[in-house]
């Protein structure tokens, strides 16, 4: 099958603290702020000295009213004691700084400043869906931070930003096996491919042999 | 490599620039462009004395753009086995020796936002030509260089005159030293360190770097173990069918060549790993002294690295 068994595929797993890093800068999304949450707790019993040398920027969504009013938490996404809003308890911690966002471009943006100020020494932990993971590691490879200083755990939504590889535009939020791309209008096949430069998925027309021949259409990236 | 992949060169220049470094310029004898080569990288000169054949890596200091020449920088050992002595006292200006191909264990990070050089004494041999390959782009990069006393600050003039402002000089006669934790614990995101000299100084940067939260894919370091003198004692080569004998000067290396039993090797000097050999039986135990088994592949004592690894046993067999 053309879209599985490719190594470019991002592999995750679940967050732990690295308290041999001197600062830690996490990026939450949605559940993922559960994950940080864990990662936190972990370095305060390890390291407590380490939460004042902690950065948290997150994204908690969907946002209703307050901001600590309503955080979503997907059944599947944690542990069955997982709290129900990590935002209060994020809230309690001594951390030097905790950054609430609306979107993941105003997240990203900040994050990017942070990056420009940051030291070596400096771990990074990425929690949320797939697509922001991708976003944020695009960001930190122009820094030059390498697989030994970045984590990431995937929680969430698996829908993938896709790059068309015939027009070069960007699909978001691709649920579906097949896709129609925005830019040219083909009919894309979503690859396991995956570019860490563009943080997309590559998508290759999908009935280029015989056109109008497509695969049955399904939602799989959920 | 092997000695049948050497190359021939003449000795074109030979100066004094310390009290002990020699710089030694280096052409192909029939006066074409030699391979070429990234800054970082060594050769391994092959010098056929009257008793032995020595075989020392020395880094590449000249220009990766200028290959009508190598330049290297040997240091006079105090407790040398040879090799360096031989450099210094044998060699002449239009000596032909032989060179092994450059091979690169040291190089730049091509994607670092930051370069951070740090050179003890006969150490700085790397850098000359890392500097060559970083000077004029647009990556900012700095040297620190640490030698006991003015008159040991090899190449100063050279490194004065196109990188003035990025090198600071350090004398341990005015008992200036580099500040490591100073220096390593304000860098921006994306710095490299690299650190070529001696050992203490090689793990004193690799210890404050991982104690200033330094991942270890920032961290390059350089050192090439002379081989280290030891007791004599014998080993049995398994698939050549040969007892060889090695002596407390000679390296285990050394003593298989001279046994006729070719061993594949990069650097010689404990670094690469090519020259990986099966442990097949032994009695005794196997005296590490390569910067490449890690502790448990040590404690498993399944490997060594002849280069520069010996052993103090009664039966030693190796697949060889």
């Amino acid at each position: 099958m053309l879209i599985t068994g490719i190594k470019s595929k991002p592999v995750y797993a679940p967050l732990h603290a690295d308290a041999r890093g001197r600062y830690h800068l996490m990026l939450g999304h949605g559940a993922g702020g559960v994950a940080l949450l864990r990662v936190l707790k972990e370095l305060e019993e390890t390291a407590p000295a380490a939460l004042g040398a902690t950065r948290v920027l997150y994204l908690p969504r969907p946002m209703i009213g307050n901001a600590s009013a309503s955080v979503a938490i997907t059944p599947e996404s944690g542990a069955a004691d997982a709290p129900a809003d990590p935002l209060a308890e994020l809230e309690a911690l001594a951390l030097a700084e905790l950054k609430l966002f609306a979107s993941v471009p105003e997240l990203l943006t900040d994050f990017r400043a942070l990056l420009e100020r940051s030291l070596m020494g400096t771990r990074l932990y990425v929690a949320g869906p797939e697509s922001f993971i991708g976003l944020a590691m695009k960001i930190a490879l122009e820094f030059n931070l390498n697989k030994d200083e970045i984590r990431a755990e995937e929680l969430g939504s698996l829908a993938r930003r896709v790059y068309c590889i015939h027009c070069r535009a960007t699909a978001e939020e691709v649920r579906t096996n097949i896709v129609r791309c925005g830019g040219c209008g083909r009919w894309l096949l979503v690859r396991d491919h995956y570019s860490r430069r563009l943080a997309a998925y590559m998508g290759v027309m999908a009935d280029a042999e015989a056109p109008g021949e497509l695969p049955e259409i399904r939602e799989v990236f959920v | 490599m092997s000695d049948a992949q050497t190359l021939a060169v003449e000795v074109k220049a030979i100066e004094a620039v310390t009290p002990l470094i020699k710089h030694f310029t280096l052409a192909a004898i029939d006066g074409g462009a030699l391979p070429a080569f990234s800054g970082g990288s060594h050769i391994v000169v092959v010098m056929k004395g009257a008793t032995r054949v020595h075989r020392n890596p020395y880094s590449l200091l000249s220009s990766p753009r200028e290959l009508d020449t190598y330049e290297i920088g040997v240091r006079r050992m105090e407790e040398s086995r040879g090799g360096s002595h031989y450099m210094h006292d044998a060699v002449k200006v239009g000596s032909r020796i032989e060179i092994a191909h450059p091979v690169n264990l040291f190089a730049l990070d091509k994607i670092a936002r930051k370069h951070l050089l740090m050179a003890g004494g006969v150490g700085i041999t790397p850098f000359m030509a890392m500097l060559e390959d970083l000077h004029g782009g647009a990556v900012p990069y700095e040297l620190h260089y640490s030698v006991r006393a003015p008159e040991h600050a090899a190449f100063l003039p050279r490194l004065e005159a196109r990188e003035a402002g990025r090198v600071r000089m350090y004398y341990d006669s005015e008992n200036q030293a580099i500040d490591f934790e100073g220096l390593l614990s304000r860098q921006p995101l994306g710095t490299h360190v690299y650190v070529c000299g001696p050992a203490a100084m090689i793990n004193r940067v690799i210890a404050t770097a991982q104690h200033c939260g330094w991942s270890d894919s920032h961290i390059h370091s350089e050192q090439f173990s002379a081989p280290p003198v030891g007791d004599a004692f014998d080993v049995f080569l398994a698939r050549s069918g040969l007892k060889v004998h090695v002596p407390h000067d000679q390296s285990l290396m050394e003593s298989i060549e001279a046994a006729g039993v070719e061993v594949p090797y990069l650097c010689r000097g404990g670094v690469c790993g090519f020259c990986l050999t099966k442990v097949l039986e032994l009695d005794g135990e196997l005296v590490h002294n390569d910067h490449y088994l890690s502790e448990a592949e040590r404690a498993k004592g399944k490997h060594i690295m002849p280069c520069v690894s010996r052993a103090r046993c009664r039966h030693l067999v190796l697949d060889l």
